[in-house]
């Protein structure tokens, strides 16, 4: 016990590091890599404010000659797409109006089932736990003719409690898996403790476990509704043409077969379109990593 | 013809026709995959007409065909499909027709005198068990290549050349003067249309349905058959670096800035020179492929599937009776760049490169491009097989029995 | 990721009028709660699990069955026995799917759990800026991969992208025109991939190495042992789970590329980069060839038991015998 801390006064904070030759390497490392990965954000930033004449130069990396921020006023509420020219603000409110409850019933079932498998040692749960894992590597591309039939049978094809549906069902590997894992790494005593307290399935779950899965429950929020949000494929097939995510919008303005490519435009819509799971991302990244931290991952 | 039109909906629907504005339009939704400024235009021709008629056109377009078809394919599935969708004539909607999914509007065609004004080769694709089913809006020629005249000049080209070997002769002259001879977009369906374009102008129109709509092997293991192959392989040597997976007006660009001479390309390919403001005839030129004696065509329809609403119906049966309007004809090839079906129109506002195709059509030296005669599934191999042969030339026997067995394999 | 385990010393003792009418009290109580503990969570797992049944597993024995018809665009009844697979594997766009997802496989997982790895190794050292370094590796995950190929195609682009722009300023040995030939293509997806994964595997990494004991870095300083050795013999082995996790989740990725694919180079040079989710897709709805899309995901599905399956057990082995050995 050293003095210092025997007077209370104890140091806190990272060790003070000299710039050593090791140091100064891994500075290196993590520049080069930062680097790499800011490449492609550094292009599509500066391509949407140049000019088509500009970027027919083909000098991706030069600056813009001036700040022209038309592409993207075009790409957010004109940038046309065949007959409608709305740019991708069309379908921002369909992807907001499909992400959202998506996410929050995909996670909040994944956390129940995660819970049920995990704390309950009911029969057959690790054979369903085990299964479920499974369905996780299939391409989705094997479920989509039965969905269709699905959901055309109660009449849900083509509507937004359909695309929902298809979300939720298609996100039970992931989620559960998440869910599972986390509650596993917490500590048996816990749920003991609160079974002898006289606690029921649906109280325990309520009262202890749902709010002890705060971090988990960021983590899994962020992942769907970033996998939800940039999703093409589903939304295209099961959304209806009245509830088209933002994504159908990017590819219609981005990839018509024939006629000129504006270039400025599409990378200024593709930035849109991404926008709201950067700024998730942004804003919640801190919460991100304590989250994946906070015991998920004990495996 | 738009007062029959007229009579017949009012008729039909059981309005006061005092005024041709009408109370509620009758919402038809379209499914397509026409996006881009052209085709929107070309669109519009439409829209317009319908209106008149008391429908509104609801537009389902996505962007690639892929895309498209699985939107529309599982909405089919699903046993919801949009009441009209745009299509290709022949076996494309052969299966959905086949299966009773489609509505003829076979008494429609006949009282807008399609089944005499329209090519045989088009009505003979269009009818399915005796009835017409799709109703088509336009042609679009692929057997040409348009090229930049001052290149030509600057490469000491006086005249476009009349064979193949006089055309790899000045391919060499552009070359020598240090520009790229043909622009390539290195996509697999652009690939395609250009082996076909060199293979009619090798083996003539009777050659080329004799290998596609006949699906006869001795022609395809003649040696006219291997010497377009051979020309198709030759042409590596006059494209440029980087064409791989360029889009095809990124190509085009080329040719309509000076960069490079020409590009084997349909007729759609006049849309982006029209946005660049050249005229053909002055600052471009097209051509059929040096010895063609014929023009391949594929045509756009549209196919209904049946529905259950009766003013859907009603609605489904107008249009198809404006697409055989000779007015609304003519008015959306001159905004698509394409050309009519129908050969009683007035073509003296197509520009010279729809006239060299309207004058083939006319003497009936016309070649359905294969997706009319293949199957889907035939024309999937068949891209397999000439985008990986470009990208790895074998040997020529070897793409031949690969041809073969496509054409076996229905 | 193991099977959970958890044990149980069961339930407590209760008073009884007798011994023996007390013992089969106790054991009629203690079914009863055994009975009702498992009840409830059966009742609660009824919905996914009848998810799972009727819809995945009846999904994909519906999948197997559409495989062995003739259907083209719609399904028809009629059986052809296994002909679709024999046309299966005599496709070349299939036998380059599936040599493709092998690379894919290897390389994207290998690469990103090791650049991931390094980075979280990085991160760890106590180095300033931390934040912003975590925020640029992990943005590009939030993109989709529509947005990511698009980018790394125009960056491999060699009359637009980074070749054309070294050799404009005189580096004229500089190529990385990745997509534009049969060889190289699928490295390139490679690369689009590994940089859109690598800050997701960092993060899980991260995580796991602040779990670490920190006392370790002082026992083995005044071990002398160095700090690479540390991290291989010590520090990576604690971290198996987490590097479990992020192996699955990498895979279960890998396997469903599509959008990626087709955003780079839809497939070609060719169809040098067919990947088997492409192959399935264009020919379910493009091709109308449902026979063939589905033997094509029957394959795939029997390919991933086949390795799944093993391994799963395998652990379920191993967790039994720690468990017997404790």
């Amino acid at each position: 016990m050293s003095l210092v801390a025997a007077a209370g006064i104890n140091p806190h904070g990272p060790k003070p590091q000299r710039l050593t030759l090791p140091r100064i390497g891994l500075y290196l490392f993590l520049a080069c890599a930062a680097a790499f990965f800011l490449l492609p954000a550094y292009v599509m930033v500066l391509t949407s404010l140049k000019s088509m004449d500009e970027i027919r130069q083909a000098h991706i990396f030069a600056l813009p000659a001036a700040l022209d921020f038309s592409a993207w006023a075009t790409a957010w509420g004109n940038a046309c797409a065949g007959n409608e020219c709305q740019g991708v603000a069309f379908g921002f409110w369909n992807s907001v109006k499909i992400a959202v409850p998506s996410t929050i019933i995909s996670v909040l079932f994944g956390a129940f089932n995660g819970y049920a498998l995990s704390f309950w040692r009911a029969p057959g749960s690790k054979l369903l736990f085990g299964t479920i894992v499974l369905l996780g590597f299939i391409p989705l591309q094997v479920f989509l003719y039965p969905m269709v039939r699905l959901l055309a049978t109660v009449g849900l094809f083509a509507t937004l409690p359909g695309i929902v549906i298809v979300h939720v069902v298609f996100s039970v590997p992931l989620v559960t898996l998440l869910f599972r894992n986390y509650y596993a790494s917490i500590p048996i005593e816990l749920f003991k403790a609160a079974r002898v307290d006289g606690a029921g399935f649906w109280r325990v779950f309520t009262s202890i476990m749902l709010p002890m899965s705060t971090p988990m429950l960021v983590v899994a929020s962020l992942m769907q509704l970033t996998g939800i949000w940039n999703d093409f494929l589903l939304g295209l097939v099961f959304a209806g043409r009245d509830n088209l995510p933002m994504t159908v919008q990017l590819n219609n303005i981005v990839n018509t077969t024939m006629g000129e490519r504006f270039y400025n435009v599409n990378m200024a819509a593709t930035i849109l379109t991404a926008a709201v799971p950067l700024i998730a991302y942004f804003v919640s990244g801190r919460w991100f990593v304590r989250g994946i931290t906070a015991g998920s991952v004990k495996g | 013809m738009h007062r029959l039109g007229l009579s017949v909906f009012c008729s039909v629907a059981a309005l006061s026709c005092a005024a041709p504005a009408l109370a509620d339009p009758i919402k038809l939704e379209v499914a397509n995959s026409w996006t881009s400024g052209g085709e929107a235009a070309a669109k519009q021709v439409i829209i317009d007409a319908l209106a008149k008629k008391g429908v509104e056109w609801v537009d389902s377009s996505i962007a690639g065909f892929e895309s498209a078809n699985a939107a529309f394919n599982s909405r089919l599935m699903a046993g919801n499909p949009p009441p009209v969708k745009a299509a290709i004539a022949g076996l494309d909607q052969s299966e959905v027709i086949g299966q009773g999914l489609m509505t003829d509007i076979d008494a429609t065609a006949k009282a807008a005198g399609a089944d005499k004004a329209l090519p045989k080769l088009l009505l003979d694709n269009v009818t399915f068990d005796g009835k017409i089913y799709e109703a088509p809006i336009e042609f679009h020629g692929e057997s040409m290549y348009f090229y930049s005249m001052p290149v030509f000049a600057k490469a000491g080209i006086a005249a476009p050349p009349k064979t193949w070997d006089e055309m790899f002769a000045d391919l060499d002259k552009v070359k020598a003067a240090g520009l790229i001879p043909v622009a390539w977009s290195g996509q697999g369906w652009q690939e395609v249309k250009t082996f076909n374009t060199i293979l009619l102008s090798v083996i003539g129109t009777d050659g080329f349905n004799k290998v596609y709509t006949d699906k006869d092997e001795a022609t395809v293991r003649s040696p006219g058959f291997a010497k377009a192959v051979d020309i198709f392989n030759k042409l590596h040597n006059y494209i440029q670096p980087g064409s791989e997976n360029l889009n095809w007006n990124d190509a085009t660009a080329m040719v309509i800035t000076g960069k490079a001479a020409l590009q084997f390309e349909g007729d759609w390919a006049k849309g982006e020179f029209v946005n660049a403001k050249q005229t053909p005839g002055k600052d471009y030129g097209c051509e059929f492929a040096p010895g063609s004696d014929g023009t391949i065509i594929i045509s756009d329809v549209f196919a209904f599937p049946k529905v259950k609403d009766a003013d859907q119906q009603k609605a489904q049966q107008i249009l198809a009776e404006t697409v055989f309007d000779p007015k609304v004809q003519v008015d959306f090839s001159l905004k698509k760049g394409s050309f009519p079906v129908r050969a009683d129109v007035d073509t003296s506002a197509l520009d010279i490169c729809a006239q060299k195709d309207v004058a083939m059509v006319k003497a009936g030296k016309v070649a359905p491009e294969q997706a009319i005669v293949l199957t889907p599934a035939q024309n999937g191999t068949l891209t397999d097989l000439i985008s990986q042969y470009f990208a790895a030339p074998t040997s020529t026997d070897a793409f031949v029995d690969g041809f073969v067995a496509m054409l076996k394999n229905a | 990721m193991g099977i959970g385990s958890r044990s149980d010393k069961g339930s407590g003792n209760l008073p009884g009028p007798t011994p023996l009418a007390g013992q089969v009290r106790r054991i009629a109580m203690g079914e009863r709660r055994r009975v009702g503990r498992v009840a409830v969570p059966m009742l609660a797992l009824l919905p996914v699990a009848a998810i799972v049944v009727f819809f995945y597993i009846g999904a994909t024995l519906w999948t197997a069955g559409i495989s062995l018809t003739d259907s083209r665009l719609l399904p028809t009844g009629k059986f052809i026995g296994l002909t679709q697979y024999q046309r299966l594997f005599a496709t070349p766009v299939w036998q380059t799917s599936l040599v493709n997802l092998v690379i894919l496989a290897v390389l994207v997982i290998g690469g990103c759990l090791v650049l991931g790895t390094l980075l979280a190794i990085a991160l760890d050292r106590a180095v300033r800026f931390e934040n912003s370094f975590r925020t640029i590796f992990l943005y590009p995950y939030a993109l989709s991969f529509v947005v990511t190929g698009l980018v790394w195609q125009w960056l491999m682009n060699p009359g637009l992208g980074l070749q054309a722009t070294a050799q404009q300023l005189g580096w004229t040995w500089f190529v990385f025109d990745w997509p534009q030939h049969r060889e190289t293509a699928i490295y390139a997806v490679v690369l689009a991939g590994l940089w859109q994964g690598a800050g997701f595997v960092m993060v899980l990494m991260l995580a796991g190495l602040r779990g670490i004991d920190q006392d370790i870095w002082r026992a083995t300083r005044i071990e002398g042992i160095p700090v690479t050795r540390t991290y291989w013999s010590i520090v990576l082995p604690q971290l198996s789970p987490t590097i479990a996790t992020a192996l699955i989740l990498l895979a279960m990725g890998v396997i469903r590329t599509y959008d990626l694919v087709v955003a780079m180079t839809n497939g070609g040079p060719g169809t040098s980069t067919s990947v088997p989710a492409k192959f399935i897709i264009d020919n379910l709805f493009g091709r109308q060839n449902l026979g063939l899309a589905t033997a094509g995901a029957t394959v795939m599905l029997v390919t991933v038991l086949a390795v799944v399956v093993p391994i799963a057990y395998a652990q379920n082995i191993r967790a039994a015998r720690r468990r017997n050995a404790l």
